[in-house]
């Protein structure tokens, strides 16, 4: 690994776990704490990528010990934003957003079984919230977690594929053309193999 | 106990949350748990009753929560569970300076990279952090409304999120550079300053904490 791409790394952590406070600010529902995750393998490939989101999880965890077990879905983010940047759909917030909702559908999934057998749905107060909810509506306990998560990733993911398709177009030419991969991610030019 | 090599400290931390889970409700996680609150209380062996009190607190929202969609009778497992793993945790992050960690990993023959990428993320987290939080303070003097609809809200994020990130991508070159000076390349080794000692009794009581965890595994499964 070159290294540029190590230093990238510890930054792309550092802009998982600090748009926390940009989210605070504004007071929406949102984590966007993989956009460091998605942006490092659009610019890097998915091994970064996979490096970022496991740092990321492990840093978090010496905050918040529950983040841990989710390091299956940051590897899991990854690797879908691999395929997303591979097809160029970070080209546009047509298709970028859709793309994120589809990973809003493909996270919740997959993070609903970590979140009912290891928590008990009760990994944050708004899942838990919103799980309650579920259960009042006549789901069951899995189902109430699965409406809960999927509330809470579907418009977080699609806000996080946004944000990075933005950050994508408005990074300098200087910058990008270090990264051949970003180009292709935003569909101007193809990656060297 | 602080005097412990990094890698025990952690092993301990990572096993009383797994043996919480192997282990039958509730009395195994009950144990654990007990275990943890005493690792976190003895004298000398944590940074005293602040710890326990973040510990309690940071458990306390998701024992509330799991009564909320439990109740009595599903709250107790998993509230011991967790409760376990966020004591082991908050106990490790309370003895365990990371720049020990990282001599640790130097010492134990790790790449130098790998220890790198621990040790820069720890730092820049709180730095970019910061720099979000100045961000913001400077982008609402400036009278961006943070308040509103969502749409209103969305622009604002934006605002925000978007020179944080390229500032925090611009660095990256710098890094680089400043990695390149100081002789990082793949395959580098590093000489630590104060290698933490690593006696035998410590790494067979590691052996025996894994090899307890895996055969109590086994023995719940079958």
């Amino acid at each position: 690994m070159s290294v540029r791409l190590l230093a990238l790394i510890p930054v792309a952590v550092a802009i998982n776990l600090a748009l926390s406070a940009t989210v605070d600010a504004v007071g929406l529902p949102l984590f966007l704490d993989t956009t460091g995750t998605i942006l490092t393998t659009a610019l890097a490939g998915p091994v970064v990528g996979i490096l970022t989101g496991a740092l990321t999880s492990a840093v978090n965890s010496l905050r918040n010990p529950t983040f841990w077990p989710f390091v299956a879905i940051q590897i899991i983010v990854a690797l879908y934003a691999w395929l997303a940047a591979s097809r160029g759909w970070f080209r546009s917030l047509r298709t970028a957003v859709p793309a994120g909702l589809l990973l809003g559908v493909i996270a919740s999934v997959t993070s609903t079984p970590i979140s009912y057998f290891v928590f008990g749905c009760s990994t944050t107060g708004g899942i838990a919230l919103t799980t309650k909810l579920g259960q009042l509506l006549g789901l069951s306990n899995l189902g109430a977690c699965f409406f809960g998560s999927f509330l809470s990733d579907f418009g977080d993911k699609a806000v996080t594929f946004a944000l990075v398709t933005t950050i994508l177009h408005a990074l300098p030419r200087r910058t990008a053309a270090r990264f051949p991969l970003a180009l292709r991610a935003i569909g101007r030019a193809a990656a060297s193999p | 106990m602080r005097r412990l090599h990094p890698f025990t400290l952690l092993a301990l931390a990572v096993a009383l949350p797994a043996l919480a889970w192997i282990l039958p409700a509730p009395w195994g996680a009950a144990g654990t748990l007990t275990l943890a609150a005493a690792l976190l209380l003895t004298p000398g062996a944590s940074p005293g009753i602040t710890t326990a009190k973040t510990a309690a607190l940071s458990a306390a929202p998701f024992w509330f929560f799991l009564y909320l969609l439990h109740g009595v009778g599903g709250m107790v497992p998993t509230g011991l569970r967790l409760s376990t793993m966020i004591a082991s945790f908050v106990w490790l992050v309370a003895i365990l300076p990371p720049a020990r960690l990282v001599e640790a990993m130097v010492a134990a023959g790790w790449p130098v990279s790998v220890a790198f990428l621990f040790s820069a993320t720890l730092q820049a987290v709180p730095a970019l952090h910061e720099r979000a939080q100045r961000l913001v303070d400077a982008q609402r003097c400036r009278g961006l409304a943070t308040r509103g609809g969502p749409l209103v809200r969305l622009r604002a994020l934006r605002a925000l999120a978007l020179p944080l990130v390229l500032s925090a991508l611009h660095e990256v070159d710098e890094r680089a550079l400043a990695l390149e000076t100081r002789g990082l390349v793949a395959g580098a080794r590093r000489t630590p300053l104060a290698p933490p000692a690593d006696h035998r009794a410590e790494q067979a009581l590691r052996w025996l904490l894994a090899l307890s965890c895996a055969a109590l595994f086994v023995w719940r499964i079958a």
